[in-house]
């Protein structure tokens, strides 16, 4: 089958710094893609690429089958994003937000009906979705997020940190909702510099890191290495991604 | 088309919030409030006004003043048989805003044919204008009564002579020409009439411009605030579509909210203005009107739509730049400085055109006036008089080339890197970041 995704030579610079060196990954059908590496490595300015928000510098990037700099409408229909510090609009009602946003992806208001009632499911947050979202906690305003970006059963979601900031209850609920929801078809590439998090989660990684020059100049973010956790772990004699990732600087 | 609908209607219900209604009703409430507070200072000031008078004269030229003032709608409180003091006491204790005192010996002085006077005492219980005008009033009297009295001794010492003609041998009949028309009237009654006929359009401009352009700015700078203009700009929408929607909304509540403000402006202004124009027409005025309508200086219908259209196409341009004014700004705080810049553009062609003549300032200044897109519908309504319709469709043709110009480039920016990128708050270093 193929690639939901496949980047090629993907580089990036914001003027004189240089933010992505070239790197190559692809997302398969129905599997969980995750970009980790420290704060800095150019994980979130790869998912705004894949996600049309930053224009890509040099390099391919192709979604199924699509030239994602040709086509971005196109994409835009197929995919979600849930960006790192996300927000939603704090006047509305989580009910009103939810309609909002499926309106723009429903055909039929059979369909935006469909979608808000998956998106109530997936959020379980019942009739606090009536209450205006500027009075939800960051863990039910991030689960309606996620609900948000889930509920169209895009192609691909593409996830920023979801459970940035997030209590581990919250973070573990919105994991879990991420496993459960991912099995009916959607592809997900996300990013994290959670290890242990990106290890209960995904089905391959790729370490991402963006070297500092004694200068200060950065040299870019690129793929270390990448594969399956077990693999990755067993590449680096590894206990888990944390040592991988030491590891793989070396 | 469902999807921008679905925009525009959430763009409305952001910006229609409780406080915007309150604000709102606020301005015409207060608005309606100075408006008849004003209205009835002007009734009282224009309606019967009581002044008190000592004759001490008694003579029949003493109360032939008196008769005057009081056709002049005076009600007057005899003070007789009182001293000057008394009398000044017993009108500062009352209501009156004047004493008048008629010294003795006035009838004989006039009779003598030599100068007479008379004391006036004003009580001055406020600083206001509209407070000062019993003297006024009380002023025009006693010229009136000196025209009278003038007339009345050239007519008993040289009978065949008119008084008219002695004491002005020289008259003035002054007549205004604009274009092939001509009418009888001078050249300041003109001015002033035009002048405040027109002072509506820059306030109406500001008004819009100033409501519109806030929202807009606002608008993008809370997307960016709440953190959910990156979630907005994935969504199925085209970027031209998100500006169209938050433009429409905030011109659509702008224009709205403007017209409520005009509205109390107008019940706020109505109160003084009324008033007066009755009394003008009581005083036998009005006939500038008929002067304005000879000289052809008055919009028609199409002189309505045109002067329309260029209050349309300032307001969009206005919004153009308040789009881009709002990707610059980082949050809602820089957002409201952002304004600055767009509200002097509006201001300095608005102060030109009050102080300065456009044909006839320096080549340089000129240019730069006609480079700033809100001077245009300014000197529309003058041209419009004027029948200059080259200079009013170049300037509608170029506030729409502004526009196009502007909406293409807020376009580029939102459809490019700048909208996360970009970023200005003042006092601080400006930079790129992602």
């Amino acid at each position: 089958m193929d690639n939901v995704l496949t980047v090629r030579g993907l580089k990036k610079s914001y003027g004189k710094q240089m933010a992505l060196a070239g790197i190559d990954f692809e997302v398969r059908p129905g599997e969980v893609f995750a970009l980790i590496g420290p704060n800095g490595a150019g994980k979130t300015t790869t998912l705004r690429i894949i996600a049309t928000l930053l224009t890509p510098g040099e390099g391919t990037i192709s979604f199924l089958n699509h030239d994602l700099r040709k086509e971005p409408d196109f994409v835009r229909e197929k995919i979600s994003y849930l960006p790192e510090e996300a927000g939603a609009y704090k006047n509305m009602k989580g009910l009103d937000y939810l309609h909002f946003m499926a309106n723009f992806y429903a055909r039929t208001p059979e369909e935006e009906k469909a979608f808000v009632d998956r998106a109530v499911e997936i959020t379980e947050l019942g009739d606090r979705l009536k209450t205006k979202v500027g009075t939800y906690s960051k863990g039910m305003t991030r689960k309606i997020l996620l609900a948000r970006a889930l509920m169209t059963k895009p192609v691909l979601a593409i996830l920023d940190e979801p459970t940035s900031g997030l209590d581990v209850l919250n973070a573990l609920e919105v994991r879990e909702i991420v496993r459960r929801y991912v099995k009916e078809g959607t592809s997900v590439l996300l990013s994290s510099h959670n290890m242990l998090e990106i290890e209960f989660l995904s089905d391959r990684v790729a370490l991402l890191h963006n070297p500092l020059l004694p200068s200060g100049v950065q040299l870019g973010g690129r793929i270390l290495d990448s594969g399956t956790p077990a693999e990755l772990k067993e590449r680096h004699q590894a206990k888990n991604l944390e040592e991988v990732f030491r590891s793989s600087l070396r | 088309m469902k999807r921008f609908l679905n925009l525009l209607k959430k763009e409305i219900k952001e910006l229609v919030t409780a406080q915007l209604i309150i604000s709102l009703a606020f301005t015409i409430i207060l608005f309606n409030f100075i408006g008849q507070v004003s209205r009835k200072e002007v009734q009282k000031a224009i309606g019967v006004q009581t002044i008190s008078a000592l004759d001490m004269d008694g003579s029949p030229a003493s109360l032939a003043l008196l008769k005057g003032l009081e056709s002049a709608r005076f009600k007057i409180l005899n003070q007789a048989g009182k001293t000057k003091e008394q009398a000044l006491e017993a009108a500062k204790a009352g209501d009156s805003k004047l004493l008048l005192v008629i010294p003795a010996g006035f009838g004989d002085s006039l009779k003598g044919l030599k100068p007479s006077e008379i004391e006036t005492y004003s009580f001055m219980r406020t600083f206001s204008l509209i407070g000062a005008r019993g003297q006024i009033v009380v002023g025009g009297v006693i010229s009136a009564l000196n025209n009278v009295l003038s007339n009345n001794f050239i007519r008993e010492r040289l009978p065949d002579v008119d008084p008219g003609s002695l004491k002005n041998p020289i008259r003035s009949k002054d007549f205004v020409v604009v274009r092939d028309r001509m009418a009888e009237g001078s050249a300041a009654q003109v001015a002033n009439l035009i002048s405040s006929q027109s002072l509506l359009i820059p306030v109406v401009l500001m008004m819009i411009v100033i409501y519109s352009s806030q929202m807009v700015i606002s608008a993008i700078a809370m997307e960016k605030q709440n953190k959910t203009l990156e979630t907005l700009l994935t969504v199925p929408i085209r970027r031209t579509s998100i500006i169209t929607a938050k433009m429409l909304a905030a011109g659509l509540v702008g224009l709205i909210s403007a017209g409520i403000y005009m509205f109390g402006f107008k019940s706020f202004v109505g109160g003084i203005g009324e008033e007066a124009a009755r009394a003008g027409a009581q005083a036998g005025g009005g006939g500038g009107a008929a002067m304005m309508r000879q000289l052809g200086l008055y919009f028609n219908t199409s002189g309505y739509i045109v002067l329309g259209v260029a209050l349309f196409l300032a307001i969009l341009v206005a919004l153009a730049i308040a789009m881009i004014l709002g990707v610059l700004a980082e949050d809602f705080r820089s957002a409201q400085n952002m304004i600055m810049p767009l509200m002097f553009m509006v201001m300095i062609p608005y102060f030109i055109s009050l102080f300065a003549d456009i044909n006839t300032v320096p080549l340089p200044v000129k240019i730069f006036i006609l480079a700033i897109p809100f001077s245009h519908p300014f000197l529309v309504s003058q041209n419009l008089y004027l029948g200059n319709y080259g200079l009013i469709f170049g300037g509608l043709a170029y506030m729409l080339v502004v526009f196009v110009v502007l909406v293409v480039f807020a376009a580029r920016v939102f459809s490019s890197d700048k909208i996360l990128t970009m970023k200005l708050r003042f006092g601080k270093k400006k930079g790129a970041t992602a």
